[in-house]
């Protein structure tokens, strides 16, 4: 229970650093943030009060002690592609630096419909 | 005869990452790698379609059947979108042979490879969470192409899609979770059959998550914002790519949600009327506009609202002119796109005003955007005309008829500024001092292919609704898709 309130407040905070924060940066923080919430939401899903990783690595162990594995490759496969996005939007608050000099998204309104 | 399906995945994907070393051995042959990947594609795709439309061509890979592991699952639908995305990704990589000549073309190269893989993998996996990775591959490149050009406006609307790009993924993300923790698979098939035993409110909560996920991509309307922006700031073919790749991906990943995924009439309605205002608040935006990128971005959100109002109606007849506009859509925006590169390039400027004259400087060219507007705007022999009226003829069969009537006044609109640059093109003097030179001749054979398939649609439209007949059966009859997955483990 503990890591859904967790993962849903991470979430929400990161939600609100998108939607209120002026700084490039802090809204590039905040979908990591967000990120990472998902991520440990999926895998708390997988998860099983008591039980230990999935890898046969004594020969007494059986499924039935093991938690849920696919959660974890799926966050493990989420995590790389983060990592990626995060990466980009740096590079594309670096560039739009460059041009403006300035972070703050409210003076960057030359594209409007 | 064909090969084994997963290398049009594998090998785009390969090749991308191959592009970069060989550019270092030769800069001249890097360009030619897309047009022949994606002409193997397309290669494939034509030599599926006999196949695919008999039974679904399940692909279990690495020896793991469904439901445990990932497939790809070629049904009639899934098998014309991958023709339409290998098609215009063939074509836009013909353009670029002699567009992007400038430094550093092979990242462009790479980009566009890794655009056409991602695309090709969403609408052939029969993987949920696949889906999702597929679709980032896709994002990720546009986003990195949509600020290809390093301007100040690029890097902008490449941050703004970037940012609505990625808020979408988290949805789809937490959407996949609910659906795995409350049915346990991920597979696309096992879940439609077991999402009936889903306390219906998660079911809902996650298909509202997904849709809106996935509606971005399509370009649904009040999601829509990053459009006209990265449709007019990226390089052109890529323009034309968002236009005929990511947004059919989008709206394949959106019908298969709701049709075959999800069992929830209510959804229908909401897509109706969702496509209705896409499709009026797109066409009056784009008639305001005064660039011509801008207006055909605008254009395009519009077709896809038509698109949607199509699919919200569930019938046959009314997806059958959903999936014909798609692949209209898919001819004839990047032809427009791709001949207004050229427009935009020789009068140096982006503006509508600075076109006059274009067609007597450029006849060849000027022919081939006002061709493309008289087909989009639905001309009765051009292909335009065939979905169009397939799908206000159904909505009104339907009983739709307000919504038939909002549609037709949003075609008077597309229809005044689409005539109103044509007639710049033609009956206006040209601008002093423009600096014309020859259009290259891949992009002229480029944009031939287009037009000569537009031609052929309108003037023998049940060549093409031959094929989506049975994709459109596919969407409305889930049970033969189901099946077909499931048995192959057996």
């Amino acid at each position: 229970m503990i890591y859904y309130i967790a993962a849903i407040s991470l979430i929400l905070i990161g939600i609100y650093a998108v939607l209120v924060k002026k700084n490039m940066v802090k809204i590039v923080l905040g979908l990591t943030l967000i990120d990472s919430g998902v991520n440990i939401l999926i895998v708390s899903l997988g998860y099983i009060q008591g039980k230990t990783a999935p890898i046969f690595s004594n020969p007494t162990l059986t499924a039935q002690d093991m938690v849920d594995p696919v959660p974890q490759a799926l966050v493990l496969t989420a995590i790389v592609i983060g990592v990626a996005v995060t990466a980009l939007a740096l590079s594309i608050v670096i560039r739009i630096y460059d041009h403006h000099k300035t972070l703050n998204i409210n003076k960057i309104r030359e594209l409007k419909w | 005869m064909y090969l084994d399906p997963v290398l049009m995945i594998a090998l785009p994907l390969f090749a991308a990452f191959l592009i970069p070393p060989l550019a270092r051995i030769s800069k001249g042959l890097v360009k030619y790698v897309p047009v022949l990947i994606i002409g193997f594609n397309l290669y494939e795709m034509v030599m599926l379609l006999p196949h695919s439309m008999v039974k679904p061509v399940i692909v279990v890979i690495a020896a793991w059947a469904p439901p445990l592991g990932i497939n790809l699952t070629i049904g009639p639908l899934g098998n014309i979108l991958a023709l339409i995305i290998s098609l215009v990704g063939f074509v836009v990589a013909i353009y670029n042979i002699r567009f992007m000549e400038e430094e550093p073309n092979e990242k462009y190269h790479m980009l566009f490879l890794l655009l056409t893989a991602g695309a090709t993998g969403m609408v052939l996996t029969g993987d949920i969470f696949n889906m999702f990775v597929f679709l980032e591959i896709t994002s990720i490149s546009s986003y990195a192409l949509t600020a290809f050009l390093r301007d100040r406006d690029g890097a902008e609307a490449a941050f703004k899609y970037l940012l609505i790009g990625s808020l979408a993924s988290t949805f789809i993300l937490l959407g996949i979770a609910l659906i795995y923790a409350t049915t346990g698979t991920l597979n696309m098939a096992q879940i439609a059959v077991r999402i009936k035993d889903v306390d219906p409110r998660i079911a809902i909560m996650a298909l509202i998550l997904l849709v809106t996920g996935f509606g971005i991509e399509a370009e649904m309307f009040p999601l829509n914002g990053w459009a006209p922006d990265a449709y007019s700031q990226a390089p052109t073919p890529i323009g034309a790519a968002f236009g005929g790749i990511v947004v059919k991906a989008g709206v394949y990943a959106l019908a298969r949600l709701v049709y075959t995924i999800f069992d929830f009439q209510g959804i229908f309605h909401f897509i109706l009327i969702a496509g209705i205002i896409t499709l009026l608040i797109a066409e009056m935006s784009a008639i305001r506009q005064k660039q011509l990128k801008r207006m055909l971005a605008f254009s395009s959100i519009g077709q896809m609202g038509l698109v949607l109002i199509a699919l919200g109606l569930a019938t046959t007849r009314g997806v059958e002119g959903g999936l014909f506009q798609m692949f209209n859509h898919a001819m004839i925006k990047p032809l427009l796109f791709l001949s207004a590169g050229y427009l935009v390039f020789y009068s140096g400027s982006k503006n509508i005003e600075d076109m006059d004259g274009m067609g007597r400087v450029k006849p060849l060219l000027s022919f081939f955007f006002a061709f493309g507007a008289f087909a989009i705007l639905g001309l009765p022999p051009l292909s335009g005309f065939w979905s169009k009226f397939i799908i206000l003829s159904e909505t009104i069969r339907n009983g739709f008829i307000a919504i038939a009537a909002l549609a037709l006044f949003g075609s008077i609109i597309e229809a005044v500024y689409y005539l109103r640059v044509v007639g710049r093109l033609y009956f206006k003097a040209p601008h002093e001092g423009l600096h014309v030179q020859y259009v290259p001749k891949s992009a002229l054979v480029a944009m031939g292919i287009l037009a000569i398939i537009t031609l052929i649609a309108g003037l023998y439209p049940d060549f093409v609704m031959v094929y989506l007949k049975p994709a459109a059966a596919e969407l409305l009859d889930k049970t033969v898709y189901i099946k077909s997955v499931l048995m192959a483990g057996l």
